[in-house]
Protein backbone atom coordinates (compact mmCIF):
# COMPACT_ATOMS: atom_id res chain seq x y z
CA UNK A 1 0.00 0.00 0.00
CA UNK A 2 2.70 2.49 1.03
CA UNK A 3 4.57 2.19 -2.28
CA UNK A 4 1.48 3.12 -4.27
CA UNK A 5 1.49 6.92 -3.81
CA UNK A 6 5.23 6.89 -4.60
CA UNK A 7 4.56 4.93 -7.79
CA UNK A 8 1.80 7.32 -8.78
CA UNK A 9 4.08 10.33 -8.20
CA UNK A 10 6.88 8.66 -10.18
CA UNK A 11 4.54 7.80 -13.07
CA UNK A 12 3.12 11.34 -13.05
CA UNK A 13 6.62 12.84 -13.09
CA UNK A 14 7.68 10.65 -16.01
CA UNK A 15 4.44 11.48 -17.84
CA UNK A 16 4.91 15.21 -17.26
CA UNK A 17 8.54 15.09 -18.39
CA UNK A 18 7.51 13.20 -21.53
CA UNK A 19 4.79 15.77 -22.30
CA UNK A 20 7.23 18.69 -21.86
CA UNK A 21 9.97 16.98 -23.88
CA UNK A 22 7.67 15.77 -26.68
CA UNK A 23 7.73 18.94 -28.85
CA UNK A 24 11.52 18.82 -29.00
CA UNK A 25 11.67 15.14 -29.87
CA UNK A 26 8.72 14.43 -32.14
CA UNK A 27 7.96 15.39 -35.72
CA UNK A 28 5.16 17.82 -36.57
CA UNK A 29 2.87 15.01 -37.72
CA UNK A 30 3.12 13.22 -34.37
CA UNK A 31 2.60 16.43 -32.40
CA UNK A 32 -0.50 17.05 -34.50
CA UNK A 33 -1.68 13.55 -33.59
CA UNK A 34 -1.02 14.21 -29.87
CA UNK A 35 -3.09 17.41 -30.07
CA UNK A 36 -5.85 15.44 -31.74
CA UNK A 37 -5.73 12.85 -28.94
CA UNK A 38 -5.85 15.56 -26.25
CA UNK A 39 -8.71 17.49 -27.87
CA UNK A 40 -10.73 14.33 -28.45
CA UNK A 41 -10.01 13.24 -24.87
CA UNK A 42 -11.53 16.50 -23.58
CA UNK A 43 -14.69 15.86 -25.58
CA UNK A 44 -14.93 12.27 -24.35
CA UNK A 45 -14.17 13.42 -20.79
CA UNK A 46 -17.49 15.27 -20.94
CA UNK A 47 -19.18 12.02 -21.89
CA UNK A 48 -17.44 10.19 -19.03
CA UNK A 49 -18.91 12.74 -16.58
CA UNK A 50 -22.50 12.64 -17.82
CA UNK A 51 -22.85 9.02 -18.95
CA UNK A 52 -20.17 7.27 -16.89
CA UNK A 53 -20.39 9.07 -13.55
CA UNK A 54 -23.96 10.38 -13.51
CA UNK A 55 -25.42 7.50 -15.55
CA UNK A 56 -27.31 9.65 -18.08
CA UNK A 57 -26.88 8.32 -21.63
CA UNK A 58 -26.14 11.36 -23.80
CA UNK A 59 -25.73 11.55 -27.57
CA UNK A 60 -25.52 15.35 -27.56
CA UNK A 61 -21.72 15.51 -27.33
CA UNK A 62 -21.27 16.26 -31.07
CA UNK A 63 -23.64 19.21 -30.72
CA UNK A 64 -21.56 20.66 -27.86
CA UNK A 65 -18.36 20.17 -29.87
CA UNK A 66 -19.92 21.88 -32.89
CA UNK A 67 -21.17 24.82 -30.81
CA UNK A 68 -17.75 25.22 -29.19
CA UNK A 69 -15.91 25.15 -32.53
CA UNK A 70 -18.34 27.24 -34.58
CA UNK A 71 -19.13 29.64 -31.71
CA UNK A 72 -15.53 30.64 -31.06
CA UNK A 73 -14.67 30.72 -34.79
CA UNK A 74 -17.64 33.01 -35.53
CA UNK A 75 -16.80 35.27 -32.57
CA UNK A 76 -13.28 35.58 -33.98
CA UNK A 77 -14.15 36.22 -37.63
CA UNK A 78 -17.24 38.41 -37.13
CA UNK A 79 -16.33 40.33 -33.98
CA UNK A 80 -12.58 39.93 -33.74
CA UNK A 81 -12.71 38.17 -30.36
CA UNK A 82 -9.48 36.17 -30.13
CA UNK A 83 -9.86 32.40 -29.68
CA UNK A 84 -8.09 32.35 -26.30
CA UNK A 85 -10.95 34.47 -24.98
CA UNK A 86 -13.71 33.22 -27.28
CA UNK A 87 -13.32 29.52 -26.46
CA UNK A 88 -13.84 29.92 -22.67
CA UNK A 89 -16.71 32.39 -23.23
CA UNK A 90 -18.51 30.12 -25.69
CA UNK A 91 -17.86 27.10 -23.46
CA UNK A 92 -19.55 28.78 -20.51
CA UNK A 93 -22.60 29.54 -22.66
CA UNK A 94 -22.65 25.94 -23.94
CA UNK A 95 -22.39 24.73 -20.33
CA UNK A 96 -25.54 26.72 -19.53
CA UNK A 97 -27.26 25.20 -22.57
CA UNK A 98 -26.16 21.77 -21.36
CA UNK A 99 -27.62 22.53 -17.93
CA UNK A 100 -30.96 23.48 -19.45
CA UNK A 101 -30.88 20.34 -21.61
CA UNK A 102 -30.18 18.39 -18.41
CA UNK A 103 -33.34 19.74 -16.80
CA UNK A 104 -35.12 17.74 -19.50
CA UNK A 105 -34.17 14.59 -17.55
CA UNK A 106 -37.11 15.48 -15.29
CA UNK A 107 -39.38 14.26 -18.09
CA UNK A 108 -37.34 11.74 -20.08
CA UNK A 109 -34.95 9.00 -18.99
CA UNK A 110 -33.08 5.99 -20.36
CA UNK A 111 -33.58 5.21 -24.03
CA UNK A 112 -35.82 8.22 -24.49
CA UNK A 113 -33.12 10.50 -23.13
CA UNK A 114 -30.64 8.97 -25.60
CA UNK A 115 -33.07 9.68 -28.45
CA UNK A 116 -33.82 13.21 -27.25
CA UNK A 117 -30.11 14.08 -26.96
CA UNK A 118 -29.50 12.54 -30.39
CA UNK A 119 -32.18 14.85 -31.73
CA UNK A 120 -30.26 17.80 -30.27
CA UNK A 121 -27.18 16.74 -32.26
CA UNK A 122 -29.27 16.45 -35.44
CA UNK A 123 -30.91 19.85 -34.86
CA UNK A 124 -27.60 21.64 -34.24
CA UNK A 125 -26.10 20.08 -37.37
CA UNK A 126 -29.12 21.13 -39.46
CA UNK A 127 -28.98 24.65 -38.04
CA UNK A 128 -25.29 24.91 -39.01
CA UNK A 129 -25.99 23.73 -42.54
CA UNK A 130 -28.89 26.13 -43.03
CA UNK A 131 -27.34 29.29 -41.55
CA UNK A 132 -25.22 29.97 -44.65
CA UNK A 133 -24.60 33.63 -43.88
CA UNK A 134 -22.72 33.04 -40.63
CA UNK A 135 -21.55 29.40 -40.76
CA UNK A 136 -20.83 28.98 -44.46
CA UNK A 137 -23.58 26.41 -44.71
CA UNK A 138 -22.85 22.93 -46.03
CA UNK A 139 -19.50 24.12 -47.42
CA UNK A 140 -18.23 24.95 -43.94
CA UNK A 141 -16.01 27.82 -42.78
CA UNK A 142 -12.30 28.45 -42.21
CA UNK A 143 -11.07 28.89 -38.63
CA UNK A 144 -8.77 31.84 -37.87
CA UNK A 145 -5.43 30.95 -36.25
CA UNK A 146 -5.10 30.84 -32.47
CA UNK A 147 -3.45 34.16 -31.58
CA UNK A 148 -1.97 34.78 -28.17
CA UNK A 149 0.63 37.32 -26.98
CA UNK A 150 1.10 38.48 -30.57
CA UNK A 151 1.98 35.02 -31.84
CA UNK A 152 -0.05 32.92 -34.24
CA UNK A 153 -0.31 29.25 -33.33
CA UNK A 154 -1.21 27.12 -36.32
CA UNK A 155 0.81 23.91 -36.49
CA UNK A 156 0.43 20.93 -34.18
CA UNK A 157 3.78 21.77 -32.60
CA UNK A 158 2.58 25.29 -31.73
CA UNK A 159 -0.96 24.44 -30.63
CA UNK A 160 0.48 21.62 -28.51
CA UNK A 161 1.37 24.21 -25.83
CA UNK A 162 -2.27 25.23 -25.54
CA UNK A 163 -4.21 22.00 -26.08
CA UNK A 164 -2.15 19.65 -23.93
CA UNK A 165 -1.91 21.86 -20.78
CA UNK A 166 -5.63 22.74 -20.95
CA UNK A 167 -6.55 19.07 -21.31
CA UNK A 168 -4.23 18.09 -18.45
CA UNK A 169 -5.68 20.78 -16.15
CA UNK A 170 -9.31 19.88 -16.87
CA UNK A 171 -8.47 16.18 -16.57
CA UNK A 172 -7.11 16.83 -13.06
CA UNK A 173 -10.15 18.89 -12.07
CA UNK A 174 -12.54 16.15 -13.19
CA UNK A 175 -10.44 13.48 -11.49
CA UNK A 176 -10.44 15.43 -8.20
CA UNK A 177 -14.12 16.34 -8.29
CA UNK A 178 -14.97 12.70 -8.93
CA UNK A 179 -13.15 11.86 -5.72
CA UNK A 180 -15.05 14.51 -3.77
CA UNK A 181 -18.67 14.76 -2.61
CA UNK A 182 -19.69 15.67 -6.18
CA UNK A 183 -18.47 12.36 -7.57
CA UNK A 184 -20.09 10.54 -4.66
CA UNK A 185 -23.41 12.23 -5.38
CA UNK A 186 -23.19 11.30 -9.08
CA UNK A 187 -22.41 7.69 -8.19
CA UNK A 188 -25.32 7.61 -5.73
CA UNK A 189 -27.71 8.96 -8.36
CA UNK A 190 -26.44 6.43 -10.91
CA UNK A 191 -27.14 3.56 -8.52
CA UNK A 192 -30.47 4.63 -7.00
CA UNK A 193 -32.17 7.89 -7.79
CA UNK A 194 -34.88 7.15 -5.23
CA UNK A 195 -32.40 6.69 -2.39
CA UNK A 196 -30.26 9.64 -3.46
CA UNK A 197 -33.31 11.90 -3.44
CA UNK A 198 -34.39 10.49 -0.06
CA UNK A 199 -30.93 11.42 1.31
CA UNK A 200 -31.63 15.05 0.47
CA UNK A 201 -29.75 15.22 -2.84
CA UNK A 202 -31.50 17.36 -5.45
CA UNK A 203 -31.20 14.71 -8.16
CA UNK A 204 -32.48 16.90 -10.99
CA UNK A 205 -29.94 19.62 -10.23
CA UNK A 206 -27.07 17.15 -10.15
CA UNK A 207 -28.12 15.57 -13.43
CA UNK A 208 -28.45 18.99 -15.05
CA UNK A 209 -25.00 19.92 -13.69
CA UNK A 210 -23.56 16.74 -15.23
CA UNK A 211 -24.98 17.79 -18.61
CA UNK A 212 -23.60 21.29 -18.04
CA UNK A 213 -20.13 19.84 -17.39
CA UNK A 214 -20.34 17.64 -20.48
CA UNK A 215 -21.35 20.72 -22.51
CA UNK A 216 -18.43 22.73 -21.14
CA UNK A 217 -15.84 20.01 -21.80
CA UNK A 218 -17.28 19.26 -25.24
CA UNK A 219 -17.21 22.94 -26.20
CA UNK A 220 -13.64 23.49 -24.96
CA UNK A 221 -12.59 20.36 -26.88
CA UNK A 222 -14.43 21.55 -29.99
CA UNK A 223 -13.01 25.05 -29.64
CA UNK A 224 -9.43 23.72 -29.42
CA UNK A 225 -9.81 21.15 -32.20
CA UNK A 226 -11.14 23.79 -34.61
CA UNK A 227 -7.88 25.79 -35.08
CA UNK A 228 -6.01 22.48 -35.24
CA UNK A 229 -7.99 21.35 -38.28
CA UNK A 230 -8.27 25.02 -39.43
CA UNK A 231 -11.57 24.27 -41.15
CA UNK A 232 -15.07 23.46 -39.87
CA UNK A 233 -17.20 21.11 -41.93
CA UNK A 234 -20.77 20.57 -40.62
CA UNK A 235 -20.65 16.96 -41.86
CA UNK A 236 -18.15 16.24 -39.06
CA UNK A 237 -20.65 17.06 -36.30
CA UNK A 238 -23.44 14.58 -36.95
CA UNK A 239 -24.86 11.54 -35.27
CA UNK A 240 -22.06 9.29 -36.58
CA UNK A 241 -19.52 11.46 -34.77
CA UNK A 242 -21.50 11.44 -31.53
CA UNK A 243 -21.60 7.63 -31.63
CA UNK A 244 -17.85 7.66 -32.36
CA UNK A 245 -17.29 9.63 -29.12
CA UNK A 246 -19.47 7.14 -27.23
CA UNK A 247 -17.45 4.24 -28.69
CA UNK A 248 -14.21 5.90 -27.51
CA UNK A 249 -15.64 6.23 -24.02
CA UNK A 250 -16.72 2.58 -23.93
CA UNK A 251 -13.37 1.23 -25.16
CA UNK A 252 -11.37 3.58 -22.91
CA UNK A 253 -13.60 3.14 -19.87
CA UNK A 254 -16.63 5.15 -18.79
CA UNK A 255 -15.86 5.16 -15.09
CA UNK A 256 -12.51 6.92 -15.16
CA UNK A 257 -11.20 10.21 -16.63
CA UNK A 258 -8.18 8.19 -17.72
CA UNK A 259 -10.53 6.15 -19.92
CA UNK A 260 -11.20 9.22 -22.06
CA UNK A 261 -7.47 9.67 -22.70
CA UNK A 262 -6.73 5.99 -23.35
CA UNK A 263 -9.75 5.56 -25.62
CA UNK A 264 -8.90 8.69 -27.60
CA UNK A 265 -5.30 7.52 -28.03
CA UNK A 266 -6.49 4.16 -29.35
CA UNK A 267 -9.02 5.63 -31.79
CA UNK A 268 -6.76 8.43 -33.07
CA UNK A 269 -3.50 6.50 -33.30
CA UNK A 270 -4.75 3.06 -34.37
CA UNK A 271 -5.48 4.11 -37.97
CA UNK A 272 -1.76 4.95 -38.40
CA UNK A 273 -0.79 1.42 -37.50
CA UNK A 274 -3.47 -0.06 -39.70
CA UNK A 275 -2.66 1.70 -42.95
CA UNK A 276 -3.14 -1.58 -44.81
CA UNK A 277 -6.71 -1.89 -43.52
CA UNK A 278 -7.65 1.68 -44.38
CA UNK A 279 -10.95 0.82 -46.04
CA UNK A 280 -11.94 -1.55 -43.22
CA UNK A 281 -11.24 0.87 -40.34
CA UNK A 282 -14.93 1.22 -39.54
CA UNK A 283 -15.12 -2.53 -39.22
CA UNK A 284 -12.05 -2.63 -36.96
CA UNK A 285 -13.57 -0.02 -34.63
CA UNK A 286 -16.93 -1.75 -34.61
CA UNK A 287 -15.31 -5.07 -33.68
CA UNK A 288 -13.22 -3.33 -31.02
CA UNK A 289 -16.39 -1.82 -29.55
CA UNK A 290 -18.20 -5.17 -29.55
CA UNK A 291 -15.27 -6.95 -27.93
CA UNK A 292 -15.18 -4.39 -25.12
CA UNK A 293 -18.92 -4.38 -24.52
CA UNK A 294 -18.92 -8.17 -24.23
CA UNK A 295 -15.59 -8.89 -22.53
CA UNK A 296 -14.52 -5.74 -20.72
CA UNK A 297 -17.45 -3.35 -20.19
CA UNK A 298 -15.35 -1.26 -17.80
CA UNK A 299 -12.93 -0.42 -20.62
CA UNK A 300 -9.15 -0.22 -20.90
CA UNK A 301 -8.81 2.14 -17.92
CA UNK A 302 -9.92 -0.65 -15.57
CA UNK A 303 -6.61 -2.37 -16.37
CA UNK A 304 -4.78 0.60 -14.77
CA UNK A 305 -2.35 -0.85 -12.19
CA UNK A 306 -2.51 2.31 -10.02
CA UNK A 307 -6.25 2.18 -9.45
CA UNK A 308 -7.02 2.10 -5.76
CA UNK A 309 -9.23 -0.80 -4.78
CA UNK A 310 -12.47 -0.42 -2.81
CA UNK A 311 -12.66 3.35 -2.81
CA UNK A 312 -13.50 3.69 -6.49
CA UNK A 313 -16.90 5.11 -7.22
CA UNK B 1 -50.17 17.01 25.22
CA UNK B 2 -47.80 19.07 23.04
CA UNK B 3 -48.28 19.48 19.29
CA UNK B 4 -47.34 16.30 17.41
CA UNK B 5 -44.08 16.27 15.41
CA UNK B 6 -45.84 14.64 12.47
CA UNK B 7 -49.49 15.06 11.69
CA UNK B 8 -51.20 13.13 8.92
CA UNK B 9 -54.66 14.65 8.40
CA UNK B 10 -57.51 12.90 6.55
CA UNK B 11 -55.06 11.57 4.00
CA UNK B 12 -56.45 9.99 0.84
CA UNK B 13 -54.45 8.45 -2.01
CA UNK B 14 -55.97 7.06 -5.19
CA UNK B 15 -54.16 5.38 -8.06
CA UNK B 16 -56.70 5.68 -10.86
CA UNK B 17 -59.75 3.83 -9.54
CA UNK B 18 -57.83 2.10 -6.75
CA UNK B 19 -58.19 3.67 -3.32
CA UNK B 20 -54.91 3.02 -1.46
CA UNK B 21 -55.63 5.27 1.53
CA UNK B 22 -58.80 7.01 2.59
CA UNK B 23 -59.34 9.51 5.40
CA UNK B 24 -56.34 8.37 7.41
CA UNK B 25 -55.29 10.63 10.32
CA UNK B 26 -52.28 9.80 12.47
CA UNK B 27 -50.40 11.97 14.97
CA UNK B 28 -46.85 11.05 15.92
CA UNK B 29 -45.65 12.63 19.18
CA UNK B 30 -42.06 13.87 19.43
CA UNK B 31 -39.78 11.37 21.14
CA UNK B 32 -42.12 8.42 20.68
CA UNK B 33 -41.88 5.17 18.77
CA UNK B 34 -45.07 4.92 16.76
CA UNK B 35 -45.94 1.85 14.72
CA UNK B 36 -48.36 1.44 11.84
CA UNK B 37 -49.40 -2.15 11.31
CA UNK B 38 -51.82 -3.90 9.01
CA UNK B 39 -52.09 -6.84 6.64
CA UNK B 40 -50.44 -6.79 3.21
CA UNK B 41 -52.06 -4.22 0.94
CA UNK B 42 -53.43 -2.19 3.85
CA UNK B 43 -51.69 0.96 2.57
CA UNK B 44 -48.75 1.11 4.99
CA UNK B 45 -46.04 1.62 2.39
CA UNK B 46 -48.24 4.10 0.52
CA UNK B 47 -48.51 6.12 3.74
CA UNK B 48 -44.73 6.22 4.10
CA UNK B 49 -44.25 7.13 0.45
CA UNK B 50 -46.65 10.05 0.76
CA UNK B 51 -44.97 11.35 3.93
CA UNK B 52 -41.55 11.24 2.19
CA UNK B 53 -42.80 12.84 -1.03
CA UNK B 54 -42.47 9.86 -3.37
CA UNK B 55 -46.24 9.69 -3.92
CA UNK B 56 -48.65 12.61 -4.01
CA UNK B 57 -51.69 12.81 -1.75
CA UNK B 58 -55.08 12.98 -3.50
CA UNK B 59 -56.67 14.61 -0.48
CA UNK B 60 -55.78 15.65 3.05
CA UNK B 61 -52.42 16.97 4.18
CA UNK B 62 -49.22 16.14 6.02
CA UNK B 63 -47.72 18.50 8.60
CA UNK B 64 -44.18 18.18 9.95
CA UNK B 65 -43.37 20.38 12.91
CA UNK B 66 -46.45 22.44 12.09
CA UNK B 67 -45.60 23.03 8.42
CA UNK B 68 -47.17 21.43 5.37
CA UNK B 69 -44.80 19.08 3.58
CA UNK B 70 -47.11 17.15 1.24
CA UNK B 71 -46.35 17.98 -2.39
CA UNK B 72 -42.72 18.86 -1.71
CA UNK B 73 -39.98 16.87 -3.48
CA UNK B 74 -38.38 14.07 -1.39
CA UNK B 75 -35.02 15.86 -1.09
CA UNK B 76 -36.69 18.95 0.44
CA UNK B 77 -38.63 16.81 2.91
CA UNK B 78 -35.40 15.07 3.92
CA UNK B 79 -33.73 18.44 4.44
CA UNK B 80 -36.54 19.40 6.82
CA UNK B 81 -35.54 16.48 9.03
CA UNK B 82 -37.42 13.39 7.82
CA UNK B 83 -35.29 10.38 6.85
CA UNK B 84 -36.34 6.89 5.84
CA UNK B 85 -35.28 3.36 5.05
CA UNK B 86 -36.73 1.20 2.29
CA UNK B 87 -38.61 -2.09 2.45
CA UNK B 88 -36.37 -3.96 0.01
CA UNK B 89 -33.33 -1.79 0.78
CA UNK B 90 -32.21 0.87 -1.66
CA UNK B 91 -28.50 1.00 -0.93
CA UNK B 92 -25.85 2.31 -3.30
CA UNK B 93 -24.69 -1.23 -4.03
CA UNK B 94 -21.32 -0.55 -5.66
CA UNK B 95 -20.24 1.78 -2.87
CA UNK B 96 -18.68 0.74 0.42
CA UNK B 97 -20.72 0.92 3.62
CA UNK B 98 -18.76 4.02 4.62
CA UNK B 99 -19.45 5.76 1.30
CA UNK B 100 -23.16 5.02 1.61
CA UNK B 101 -23.19 6.89 4.91
CA UNK B 102 -21.04 9.67 3.41
CA UNK B 103 -23.80 10.34 0.87
CA UNK B 104 -26.20 10.87 3.77
CA UNK B 105 -23.71 13.22 5.43
CA UNK B 106 -23.18 15.16 2.17
CA UNK B 107 -24.67 18.53 3.05
CA UNK B 108 -23.42 18.53 6.63
CA UNK B 109 -19.74 18.27 5.64
CA UNK B 110 -19.76 20.34 2.49
CA UNK B 111 -16.71 21.96 0.96
CA UNK B 112 -16.78 24.29 -2.02
CA UNK B 113 -16.42 23.07 -5.60
CA UNK B 114 -13.16 24.99 -6.03
CA UNK B 115 -11.57 23.24 -3.06
CA UNK B 116 -12.92 19.91 -4.31
CA UNK B 117 -11.41 20.55 -7.74
CA UNK B 118 -7.88 21.02 -6.42
CA UNK B 119 -8.28 18.81 -3.33
CA UNK B 120 -7.36 21.80 -1.19
CA UNK B 121 -7.23 22.19 2.59
CA UNK B 122 -10.98 22.76 3.00
CA UNK B 123 -11.69 19.57 1.07
CA UNK B 124 -9.19 17.55 3.14
CA UNK B 125 -10.68 18.84 6.41
CA UNK B 126 -14.32 18.24 5.49
CA UNK B 127 -13.56 14.83 3.98
CA UNK B 128 -11.67 13.67 7.07
CA UNK B 129 -14.38 14.94 9.42
CA UNK B 130 -17.12 13.30 7.35
CA UNK B 131 -15.29 9.96 7.31
CA UNK B 132 -14.83 10.06 11.07
CA UNK B 133 -18.53 10.81 11.59
CA UNK B 134 -19.55 8.07 9.13
CA UNK B 135 -17.45 5.54 11.04
CA UNK B 136 -19.19 6.61 14.29
CA UNK B 137 -22.61 6.10 12.73
CA UNK B 138 -21.64 2.65 11.44
CA UNK B 139 -20.44 1.77 14.91
CA UNK B 140 -23.74 2.96 16.36
CA UNK B 141 -25.67 0.39 14.32
CA UNK B 142 -23.15 -2.38 14.92
CA UNK B 143 -21.31 -2.22 11.61
CA UNK B 144 -17.85 -1.32 12.93
CA UNK B 145 -15.35 -3.29 10.87
CA UNK B 146 -17.56 -3.36 7.77
CA UNK B 147 -16.63 0.18 6.64
CA UNK B 148 -14.97 -0.89 3.42
CA UNK B 149 -17.24 -3.75 2.46
CA UNK B 150 -19.27 -3.11 -0.68
CA UNK B 151 -22.89 -2.52 0.38
CA UNK B 152 -24.24 -5.16 -2.00
CA UNK B 153 -21.90 -7.74 -0.47
CA UNK B 154 -23.20 -7.27 3.11
CA UNK B 155 -25.62 -9.86 4.52
CA UNK B 156 -29.24 -8.72 4.46
CA UNK B 157 -29.49 -7.95 8.18
CA UNK B 158 -26.48 -5.67 7.95
CA UNK B 159 -27.84 -3.97 4.82
CA UNK B 160 -30.93 -3.09 6.87
CA UNK B 161 -28.81 -1.54 9.60
CA UNK B 162 -26.64 0.26 7.04
CA UNK B 163 -29.82 1.89 5.73
CA UNK B 164 -30.58 3.11 9.25
CA UNK B 165 -27.05 4.54 9.59
CA UNK B 166 -27.36 6.26 6.21
CA UNK B 167 -30.72 7.75 7.17
CA UNK B 168 -29.34 8.95 10.53
CA UNK B 169 -26.46 10.62 8.67
CA UNK B 170 -28.88 13.20 7.27
CA UNK B 171 -29.58 14.30 10.89
CA UNK B 172 -33.32 13.62 10.95
CA UNK B 173 -35.72 14.48 13.74
CA UNK B 174 -38.13 11.84 12.46
CA UNK B 175 -36.95 8.43 11.30
CA UNK B 176 -39.30 6.37 9.13
CA UNK B 177 -38.64 2.66 8.89
CA UNK B 178 -40.34 0.59 6.18
CA UNK B 179 -40.70 -2.99 7.47
CA UNK B 180 -37.31 -2.99 9.23
CA UNK B 181 -37.77 -6.53 10.57
CA UNK B 182 -38.94 -8.27 7.39
CA UNK B 183 -36.63 -11.16 6.54
CA UNK B 184 -34.65 -10.87 9.78
CA UNK B 185 -33.97 -13.75 12.20
CA UNK B 186 -35.13 -13.50 15.84
CA UNK B 187 -31.67 -12.57 17.13
CA UNK B 188 -31.38 -9.86 14.48
CA UNK B 189 -34.79 -8.47 15.46
CA UNK B 190 -33.62 -8.20 19.09
CA UNK B 191 -30.50 -6.33 17.95
CA UNK B 192 -32.66 -4.01 15.86
CA UNK B 193 -34.95 -3.36 18.86
CA UNK B 194 -31.94 -2.44 20.96
CA UNK B 195 -30.71 0.02 18.31
CA UNK B 196 -34.11 1.73 18.03
CA UNK B 197 -34.64 1.98 21.81
CA UNK B 198 -31.13 3.36 22.17
CA UNK B 199 -31.79 5.97 19.48
CA UNK B 200 -34.84 7.21 21.33
CA UNK B 201 -33.22 7.11 24.77
CA UNK B 202 -29.94 8.80 23.87
CA UNK B 203 -30.87 11.02 20.96
CA UNK B 204 -34.56 11.68 21.58
CA UNK B 205 -35.28 10.36 18.09
CA UNK B 206 -38.90 10.12 16.99
CA UNK B 207 -39.50 6.90 15.07
CA UNK B 208 -42.42 5.90 12.87
CA UNK B 209 -42.18 2.33 11.71
CA UNK B 210 -44.46 0.17 9.66
CA UNK B 211 -44.36 -3.57 9.92
CA UNK B 212 -46.39 -6.68 10.27
CA UNK B 213 -43.95 -8.49 12.52
CA UNK B 214 -45.88 -8.22 15.80
CA UNK B 215 -42.89 -9.24 17.94
CA UNK B 216 -41.01 -6.08 17.08
CA UNK B 217 -43.97 -3.75 17.10
CA UNK B 218 -45.55 -4.83 20.39
CA UNK B 219 -42.28 -4.78 22.32
CA UNK B 220 -40.99 -1.32 21.52
CA UNK B 221 -43.90 0.82 20.33
CA UNK B 222 -45.45 3.53 22.49
CA UNK B 223 -48.44 3.76 20.23
CA UNK B 224 -49.81 1.68 17.36
CA UNK B 225 -52.15 2.60 14.50
CA UNK B 226 -53.77 -0.20 12.54
CA UNK B 227 -54.60 0.10 8.84
CA UNK B 228 -56.82 -2.21 6.84
CA UNK B 229 -57.92 -1.70 3.23
CA UNK B 230 -56.59 1.87 3.31
CA UNK B 231 -58.47 2.92 6.44
CA UNK B 232 -57.43 3.31 10.05
CA UNK B 233 -59.40 0.75 12.05
CA UNK B 234 -57.79 1.10 15.48
CA UNK B 235 -55.23 3.05 17.43
CA UNK B 236 -53.84 2.98 20.95
CA UNK B 237 -51.14 1.57 23.18
CA UNK B 238 -49.98 -1.96 22.30
CA UNK B 239 -52.28 -3.70 24.81
CA UNK B 240 -55.41 -1.92 23.58
CA UNK B 241 -54.59 -2.76 19.98
CA UNK B 242 -53.85 -6.38 20.82
CA UNK B 243 -57.32 -6.78 22.33
CA UNK B 244 -59.25 -4.79 19.72
CA UNK B 245 -61.79 -7.08 17.99
CA UNK B 246 -61.41 -5.03 14.78
CA UNK B 247 -57.71 -5.81 14.71
CA UNK B 248 -58.19 -9.48 15.42
CA UNK B 249 -60.76 -9.63 12.66
CA UNK B 250 -58.39 -7.95 10.20
CA UNK B 251 -55.50 -10.21 11.04
CA UNK B 252 -57.17 -13.54 11.71
CA UNK B 253 -60.47 -13.34 9.86
CA UNK B 254 -64.14 -13.04 10.85
CA UNK B 255 -64.55 -16.47 12.53
CA UNK B 256 -61.48 -16.13 14.70
CA UNK B 257 -62.67 -12.80 16.03
CA UNK B 258 -65.90 -14.44 17.25
CA UNK B 259 -63.89 -17.20 18.83
CA UNK B 260 -61.63 -14.75 20.65
CA UNK B 261 -64.48 -12.42 21.54
CA UNK B 262 -66.70 -15.09 23.13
Amino acid sequence: MSTRPALVILASAIGLAALVAAPAMLAEFHLFQLCLVAGTALVVLGLVVVTGFAGQLSLAQSAFVALGGYGSAILATAWGVPLWLGIPLVSIVVALLGYVLGLMTLRVAGHYLALATMAVTAIVQLALIHSDSITGGAAGMPVPPFEILGRQLQTGGELYWVIVPVTAALFLVVHNLNRSRIGRAFAAIRQSETAAEAMGLNVLRYKAAAFGASGFLGAVGGGLLAPLSSYLDPAAFGITQTVYFLAIAVVGGMMSPLGAVIGSAVFVLLPDFLQAFQSYLGLVFALLLLVFIVLRPTGLASLNPFRRGGEGT
Amino acid sequence: MSAPLLSVERLGVRFGGLVALSGVSIDVQAGSIHAVIGPNGAGKSTLLNVITGIYQASEGRVLFDGERIDGEPPSRINRRGVARTFQNTELFGEMSALENVLVGLDRHFACGIASGAIHGAAWRRSEAAARARAAELLDQVGLAGDEHVEAAALPFGKQRRLEIARALATRPRLLLLDEPAAGLRAAEIDALNAILLDLRARHGMTILLIDHVMALVMKISDRISVLNFGQKIAEGVPDEVRRSPEVIKAYLGEKASHAVGS
